[in-house]
């Protein structure tokens, strides 16, 4: 078995708050994961820390068995929920600096997704709105060879035509050399390319297992799943 | 490091050439004006403090540019951008802190020649009369200077990672930061500068002030000191950002 | 093809395409789509589509020449197989639903000679 995560009795803590409690999580190569449950329950921090933007309080997480950073910042795609672009740039700036610092981005195939986002290379970053920041950071997110990709909800604030376009290009670059991880509270739309789910709840995870044995014993969507789990 | 590098140039290329343009093109101006009227040493003078304004201004921009450039990363979303990228904290920090470095160095370079162009419209015995009574080394104190302003950028740069480091989003961030800053510099003079100076005022009373090489290694010695500093807190804000900080 | 979510996708994605064979809409011996091709077309994760050719494959429903993809079988004694087991269960699940409205069978051989 060979996993590009692991967690051991990963804890974060914040000031009194405990945003991760002794997490145990394994993740295999070529799956997509959904990492699902409510608001400050601790996806996002379980994100952060794989990205290497948040140290550990306890415990420890590894990616491609190594702690996080320089190198598995190399390997590993993130996503985050904000709107993280230089204010200076236009789309062709952020092209250029991705391209210039990832060893892994496909310049080629990232001007195609610009395009297919319906995305001009010229414009400022400052004048996207949010639906366009989205699909940019996704197009630049996945434009990336990386052996990880963390994908913090994808489709949040995002229009149904775009949200398709955005599936369709998580499904494109999925293979069976790299892993996706997504959190996201939109269920009904990514169950269907979700391999394995954690439900994340208070720092701790409630529930796991594959999606379609879940479907088989449950007999319900995992959307309904979790609004049964998290009433 | 030279990738970062050549981005941290080019956001923000335009404003350095209008900041030079402005120095020298301005400098040319006051100059002509004081030359202008080779006599009138009220002139020369008025045009020179007019230079020295537009000199101060030039450098207060410099310094809160080169704070700023690692504030924004620390304090604002871009932060999730630039701490993922797979660099460690020595380069992002060298790519932010080289274009300070070299803008200062700019600035001197301009002021200082400038600075001599206008001492030289004034009368040469005042000027000499001036210097001789200060009995100052000059280069060493200019470095010194240079050398002093570079470190309180990265004191700064090293409070603000510190605050980053201890508190997690927190709204008194910029006021511990402040805090911060001023028990270093505190500490500096108590433990770093006060047992130097008062090295060298027991040399300089021993040996008397017959010896004049003492003024100037005590100076380059400071700059060397300074120089320490920096790399210190270089290297305690690099490692902070690539180990410590929660972004 | 539209999927429920409150099922195992790969078994309705199997049972759609044994559907399609026995209704004709997929030719015997005719190539299948790509892992890939088909899990962009119905927007599914390519693993459940290679679990749904692993198992087609595994019932000799489908064959895979190498290198060149995954072929429809053109054996007959097959085909003619899941007719009877797609006909079967949607028999089943008619006479379950009759039952469970209360009639019983007799009735409903009754019902069926009327309508047909």
């Amino acid at each position: 078995m060979e996993y590009i995560l692991t967690t051991k009795q990963l804890s974060k803590y914040f000031y009194q708050k405990k945003a991760l409690e002794k997490v145990d999580i394994n993740i295999e190569k070529g799956k997509i994961y959904g990492i699902l449950g409510p608001n400050g329950g601790g996806k996002s921090t379980l994100l952060k820390l794989a990205a290497g933007l948040l140290k550990p309080s306890g415990g420890e997480i590894t990616i491609d068995n190594k702690n996080p950073g320089v190198y598995t910042k190399s390997i590993v795609s993130y996503l985050p929920e904000t709107n993280y672009f230089y204010k200076w740039m236009r789309i062709k700036d952020a092209l250029n600096f991705f391209n210039d610092l990832y060893v892994d981005f496909d310049m080629e195939n990232a001007g195609k997704s610009i395009e297919f986002m319906k995305l001009e290379e010229k414009e400022k970053i400052t004048s996207l709105s949010k639906g366009m920041l989205g699909r940019l950071k996704l197009s630049l997110a996945l434009s990336r060879n990386a052996k990880l990709y963390l994908l913090d909800e994808p489709l949040n604030g995002i229009d149904p035509v775009s949200r398709e376009k955005i599936i369709t290009s998580i499904l494109d670059v999925f293979n069976k050399k790299s892993t996706i991880i997504i959190c996201s509270h939109l269920i009904y739309y990514i169950e269907k390319l979700l391999d394995y789910i954690f439900f994340l709840s208070e720092g701790q995870v409630i529930l796991e297992g594959e999606t379609e044995n879940l479907r088989n014993e449950r007999g319900i969507s995992i959307d309904k799943l979790y609004q049964e789990v998290f009433q | 490091m030279i990738t970062l590098l050549k981005y941290e140039i080019y956001r923000r290329w335009k404003w350095l050439v209008i900041r030079y343009a402005a120095l020298i093109g301005l400098g040319i101006v006051f100059y002509n004006r004081a030359t202008f009227s080779p006599m009138q040493y009220n002139i020369a003078a008025a045009s020179m403090g007019k230079f020295f304004l537009v000199s101060l201004i030039v450098f207060a921009i410099i310094i809160v540019e080169g704070i700023n450039m690692l504030k924004e990363d620390l304090f604002e979303s871009s932060g999730y951008l630039t701490f993922t990228l797979p660099k460690s904290g020595r380069s992002i920090l060298f790519a932010k802190n080289f274009l300070l470095f070299v803008q200062f160095f700019l600035w001197a370079l301009v002021s200082i020649q400038f600075g001599t162009m206008f001492l030289k419209l004034l009368p040469l015995e005042e000027v000499s009369r001036y210097m001789a009574e200060i009995d100052l080394p000059v280069y060493p104190a200019i470095l010194f200077v240079l050398t002093a302003f570079f470190n309180f950028v990265l004191m700064v740069q090293f409070s603000l990672t510190l605050t980053r480091t201890l508190l997690y989003r927190n709204k008194y961030s910029g006021i511990i930061s402040v805090g911060i800053f001023f028990l270093l510099t505190y500490l500096i003079e108590k433990f770093y500068y006060g047992p130097f100076l008062y090295q060298v005022q027991r040399v300089y009373s021993e040996i008397g002030s017959g010896l004049e090489v003492n003024m100037l290694s005590a100076g380059y010695t400071s700059v060397f000191m300074n120089i320490v500093l920096s790399i210190i807190f270089f290297t305690a804000t690099a490692y902070l950002l690539e180990n410590k900080i929660n972004v | 093809m539209e999927f429920n979510n409150c099922s195992p996708i790969y078994l309705q994605i199997i049972d759609s395409i044994k559907q399609d064979v026995v209704v004709g809409k997929l030719k015997t011996g005719q190539k299948m789509l790509s892992v890939r091709e088909l899990a962009g077309k119905i927007k599914v994760n390519p693993n459940t589509i290679q679990r749904v050719y692993q198992e087609l494959e595994r019932e000799k429903i489908t064959f895979t020449k190498r290198g060149m993809g995954t072929y429809l079988t053109d054996e007959e004694k097959i085909i003619k197989l899941l007719e009877e087991e797609i006909s079967d269960k949607i028999i089943q699940e008619f006479i379950n639903g009759m039952n469970k409205l209360g009639f019983s069978n007799d009735k409903i051989i009754g019902i069926l000679q009327e309508y047909l």
